[in-house]
């Protein structure tokens, strides 16, 4: 399982990242000895542990259906410049 | 070559909790762009969701109802995707264990058969913003109110053969949800939409067809009209030797068609993990015991005990169960009345139904009370007034806040049943239309109908008609 | 002025020697002569205080502490450490925040960090990297850098960080201050930025054990907007702090000195043995034997997370937006090459690598199973020993720009560390000494909710020792 640079570009495309030829390089290298690392798990023998996704033994505990929030839009959009009739704005999609 | 075709249907169906699945944002619709949108729908940094009880009870409610077997434990996971609707670049939604698993729906055809459609799984997860491409001229402006709202996906087996199937599956499922008061269903708000998985297959070949995914249905035509383009396209191109290609279609309603979806074309990869923000939602025996005493009496048990307890023609019961609102108001109705329920299934099948149509109205809107109609229904039973004043009093309910007791009594239409009374009358009449009179006992019958008419003109429709009628045989033949 | 601890503060508050206002505008200047030198803030709250009525009269009260720039502070500019967040202006609070706001507590400003709490030497930080106010040359640790060289140095009594592998045990250790973390769950992550959801929590860097004691009760406890946090009720922990130590049981697992570590920490790691045997400690070796997989497991683990969380930096909202990009995905791309620097990057494009279609059974699912085999080593540990010891780190704070290009070599820094995130179990690191001038730490690591249990062992050592009482030579300038 050797990556190559058109896995780095496949990964860019899904983590939506632009990257230099001389970072691609550069990070392919990295990722090289990381997943080399990353592959001393291989030698554990995990037959039939259960996954752990959580440190703690718990359960989700529930909201009750209120609504508790009221409208703060100007106070949000504040942090961008690019807001414009209470909307925000991307360029022009296409689907 | 004869073509099957094979469909599942997923069914989004928003639920009607008051505040959003996981924050307390309101879910109303109509607000203003971004009005209803608190820091965990916008995806601030350092913000985390937090469940909804009652979207998590609304689930069970319809697990329950399509006798599926409600998860003990269910995972939330992310499904990992950029859209400017969707503001984390994940969907929260359930993906190796959902909430529901397993269930299934009969339904009805149109030539009366019937068939089972199995339903997979039906998961949680949060609905995305709006993105409105026709606000700006180089921009597309994005509305994140709607992101946050629950969602049910109701994810059918690949059980349903034909657009006709289809249709009648979304319209139950439609039904149902409406029964279980989790949806208000309302499609043209986008409450209650459909994806549709299309393939077809040699007949006899039992591996399935290459599949499109049809996005974007919003009505119960639109899916029969989406699925047979598909399927007309996809025969047309197997039968010219092209090959299928797995991909996402838009339903396009106004040119009628299919086609991909540009924003989809590459291959998607959604990563999906557990959510490290939430942790497994336990449920418990004692909380779906709970659900299970709620549940309200469906579809299908109505229309058993309307025909069968309350003796309604079949039709009629099917016609009036098929809402649940109307049956609600039928019910109610009969609280107060329950001489004659079919007398109450005539009156809201043709009057009540005739208003709801005219003024484009739902049965929450109509403006006489339950009690109202009972009265009047009453009225008409004990013979206070005639089917003729009912209705012009039903009338003037429409638009009255008077009782129908104060309009009968103020209008002084209490029906007359004063046989004396009503013979005079009648011998008025009969001196009058002497040349009727002598019609009628040469044998010419219909001049009865006349004869009643103009005692009825004389009591302002008050007499008694079944009595006139009896009385005037009587007075003729005397 | 040398250095106060929180509970002299509280002190001489009490005894009406200094009022907060003093106290206050002290460590301001403080940090307005030192912060060029050592870099420690990214911003100052240099605003006039207020101490309103409203907040109750806490044993707290007018304590000012430094606040890691990861932590949104209503009002305040919150980056993070990263360009992405450069403009960012939190329109509300972290609940550790708004806990300790509403017993009267200030903020003197918010501090340096790796970006998005990814590093282990602060020199990830957008803002330049942190120095190490025992040798300027070198690192303070990271990703809480600025945290841990504020409290060394003296500009802030006690302050903030959070640790997702040992961001603030690892730059305690080489600042030579005490640096909690504790049970996962323990503090709100609410309004915390998140790198790994699964293993961040929120803890205090301080000069002593008893002042994270007094500020861990304030911070602490259940919080209905963080589903991950715990209703386990928050003990008094001040009233742990004289417990004798006598048959405490500490074991020094074998995996934790296995030879590796140079003769000169090994010394100190030793000595410091021998002090808390005075105190009648018994130690028992034990063995974790899953430990040596959990860099390669955090390393799955974390960056899997963390490529998920970071998704919500797109530009359309908050945060940097680029000019560039005609068409959606250019722009989302755009922004964020030019947002989040190459540590970030190469984590993001990890995580997505261990998430992806074919690889996900292969690293992600396997990580969780060696996850919980080193949860299981820890709890069965933890059915014979009270606690477990062992160095922080394996060496002193390195020179600036030593790991930089080896991001392996960079993440075996905290190979004692990130169990414990790992497994959620609290730990505690402290310093017991100095190798060529430069502090050395360490670590005690507890069961589940056991703060008290370190922080009184802690508090004991130091009652005995002044390590923790060192400062480094630029603060003696000031007495
Ligand atoms: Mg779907
Ligand atoms: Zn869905």
């Amino acid at each position: 399982m050797s990556i190559k640079k058109s896995d780095i570009e496949h990964l860019c495309n899904l983590s939506k990242l632009n990257l230099d030829e001389e970072e691609k390089s550069l990070f392919l290298n990295q990722m090289k000895s990381i997943l080399e690392m990353i592959q001393e798990l291989e030698e554990v023998d995990t037959g039939d542990i259960v996954p752990m996704a959580h440190p703690l033994q718990m359960s989700q505990r529930l909201r009750e259906d209120e609504i508790t929030e009221s409208n703060e839009r100007n106070k949000y959009q504040k942090n961008t410049d690019s807001a414009e009739d209470g909307f925000y704005k991307v360029p022009k999609v296409i689907d | 070559m004869s073509w099957e075709t094979v469909i599942g249907l997923e069914i989004h169906v928003q639920l009607n909790t008051n505040s959003k699945i996981f924050s307390g944002a309101s879910t109303s619709y109509g607000s203003e762009q971004n009005t209803n949108t608190s820091l965990v729908d916008l995806g601030y940094p350092g913000v985390l969701p937090v469940l909804n009880k009652d979207a998590v009870m609304m689930a069970i409610k319809f697990g329950l109802a399509i006798d599926a077997e409600i998860s003990r434990r269910s995972i939330f996971a992310r499904k990992n995707y950029f859209y400017p609707d969707l503001p984390k670049g994940y969907q929260i939604s359930q993906y190796e264990l959902p909430i529901v698993q397993g269930g299934s729906l009969e339904i009805k055809l149109n030539d009366g058969t019937k068939k089972v459609i199995g339903i997979t799984r039906a998961h949680l997860e949060e609905d995305a913003g709006k993105s409105i491409h026709d606000k700006f001229n180089n921009e597309t402006a994005i509305d994140l109110n709607r992101a946050g709202t629950p969602l049910l996906e109701i994810v059918s087996e690949p059980d349903i053969r034909s657009a006709e199937e289809a249709s009648s599956y979304m319209q139950q499922i439609h039904q149902l949800v409406r029964y279980l008061k989790i949806s208000d269903g309302n499609m043209q708000e986008g409450s209650f939409r459909c994806d549709a998985n299309v393939s077809v297959r040699p007949s006899g070949q039992a591996e399935f067809g290459t599949r499109a995914e049809v996005k974007n249905i919003n009505s119960f035509r639109f899916v029969e009209n989406a699925i047979n383009y598909e399927v007309e396209r996809q025969i047309e191109r197997l039968e010219n030797g092209n090959e299928i290609i797995q991909e996402t279609r838009l339903y396009d309603p106004d040119k009628d068609e299919t086609r991909p979806m540009r924003s989809k074309e590459e291959a998607n990869d959604y990563r999906y993990f557990p959510d490290p923000d939430l942790l497994p939602l336990e449920i418990d025996q004692e909380t779906i015991d709970k659900i299970k005493n709620l549940l309200p009496e469906l579809f299908e048990e109505k229309v058993i005990r309307y025909t069968e307890d309350l003796k309604i023609k079949p039709n009629d019961a099917e016609e009036i169960a098929k809402n649940m609102q109307i049956a609600e108001y039928f019910e109610a109705t009969l609280d107060h009345f329950d001489n004659d329920p079919q007398l109450v299934t005539n009156w809201i099948l043709s009057e009540v139904i005739g208003v709801l149509n005219r003024e484009n109205i739902e049965i929450n809107a109509f403006q006489i009370e339950p009690t109202q109609l009972a009265s009047l229904l009453s009225r008409i039973e004990d013979n206070t007034i005639s089917s003729k004043i009912a209705k012009n009093l039903f009338n003037q309910l429409l638009t009255s806040d008077e009782t129908v007791d104060q309009m009968i009594k103020q209008q002084g239409l209490e029906q007359i049943t004063d046989e004396g009374s009503i013979n005079e009358y009648v011998a008025e009449v009969l001196n009058e239309f002497s040349d009727q009179k002598d019609q009628y006992l040469a044998g010419k019958e219909q001049v009865l109908g006349f004869l009643v008419g103009q005692v009825m003109k004389r009591t302002q429709g008050k007499a008694n008609p079944k009595m006139v009628n009896e009385l005037i045989i009587n007075q003729i033949k005397k | 002025m040398k250095r106060h601890t929180v509970k002299e503060l509280q002190n001489m508050l009490a005894d009406q020697s200094i009022s907060s206002e003093e106290i206050h505008q002290i460590y301001l200047n403080r940090i307005k002569s030192m912060n060029d030198s050592i870099n420690a803030f990214i911003s100052i709250e240099s605003d006039e205080i207020s101490l309103s009525s409203e907040q109750k009269n806490s044993e707290i009260k007018g304590i000012p502490y430094a606040l890691k720039d990861i932590f949104c502070s209503e009002g305040d500019k919150t980056t993070c450490g990263s360009k992405m967040l450069a403009n960012f202006v939190s329109p509300y609070d972290a609940t550790v925040v708004r806990n300790l706001r509403e017993k009267g507590t200030v903020i003197l400003g918010k501090t340096n960090m790796d970006e998005f709490a990814m590093g282990s030497s602060n020199e990830t930080s957008f803002y330049g990297n942190v120095l190490n106010p025992w040798d300027e040359e070198r690192t303070p640790g990271g990703s809480s850098g600025g945290s841990a060289a504020a409290v060394a140095a003296g500009m802030a009594p006690i302050a903030l960080g959070t640790d997702t592998g040992g961001s603030i045990r690892q730059p305690a250790a080489l600042t030579g201050i005490t640096g909690l973390k504790p049970t996962y769950g323990r503090c709100s992550r609410f309004g915390m930025i998140a790198f790994a959801s699964s293993l961040d929590q929120a803890g205090i860097l301080s000069i002593s054990a008893e002042d994270a004691a007094i500020f861990l009760e304030h911070m602490a406890g259940y919080d209905q907007k963080d589903s991950t946090s715990s209703i386990e009720e928050v003990p008094k922990y001040t009233e742990f702090l004289n417990n004798d130590l006598t048959g405490k049981v500490v074991g020094l697992p074998r995996e934790f000195f296995d030879g590796s570590l140079d003769s000169k920490y090994q010394t100190l790691v030793t000595e410091s043995i021998h002090e808390y045997e005075k105190m009648g400690v018994q130690f028992k070796d034990i063995s974790l034997p899953n430990i040596k997989y959990s860099v390669p497991t955090y390393y799955v683990v974390a960056p899997a997370e963390c490529s998920s969380n970071l998704a919500r930096y797109d530009g359309v909202r908050f945060g940097h937006r680029s000019s560039e990009g005609t068409d959606l995905d250019s722009f989302y791309k755009q922004t964020r090459k030019e947002g989040f620097g190459p540590e970030v990057k190469r984590r993001i494009i990890t995580g997505t690598y261990v998430l992806s279609a074919g690889y996900y059974d292969a690293y992600y699912l396997k990580a969780q199973k060696v996850r919980q085999l080193i949860n299981q080593d820890f709890l069965n540990a933890f059915e014979e020993v009270d606690v477990i010891m062992g160095p922080t780190t394996q060496q002193s704070a390195f020179k600036l720009g030593d790991k930089l290009d080896d991001p392996v070599s960079m993440y075996m820094n905290d190979i004692y560390t990130i169990s414990s995130n790992l497994s959620g179990v609290p730990a505690i690191s402290h310093p017991i000494g100095f190798v060529d001038n430069l502090p050395f730490g360490l670590q005690v690591i507890a069961p589940h909710f056991m703060e008290h249990d370190l922080l009184n062992i802690v508090h004991q050592y130091q009652m005995s020792t002044d390590w923790h009482l060192q400062t480094p030579n630029l603060c003696r300038e000031f007495d």
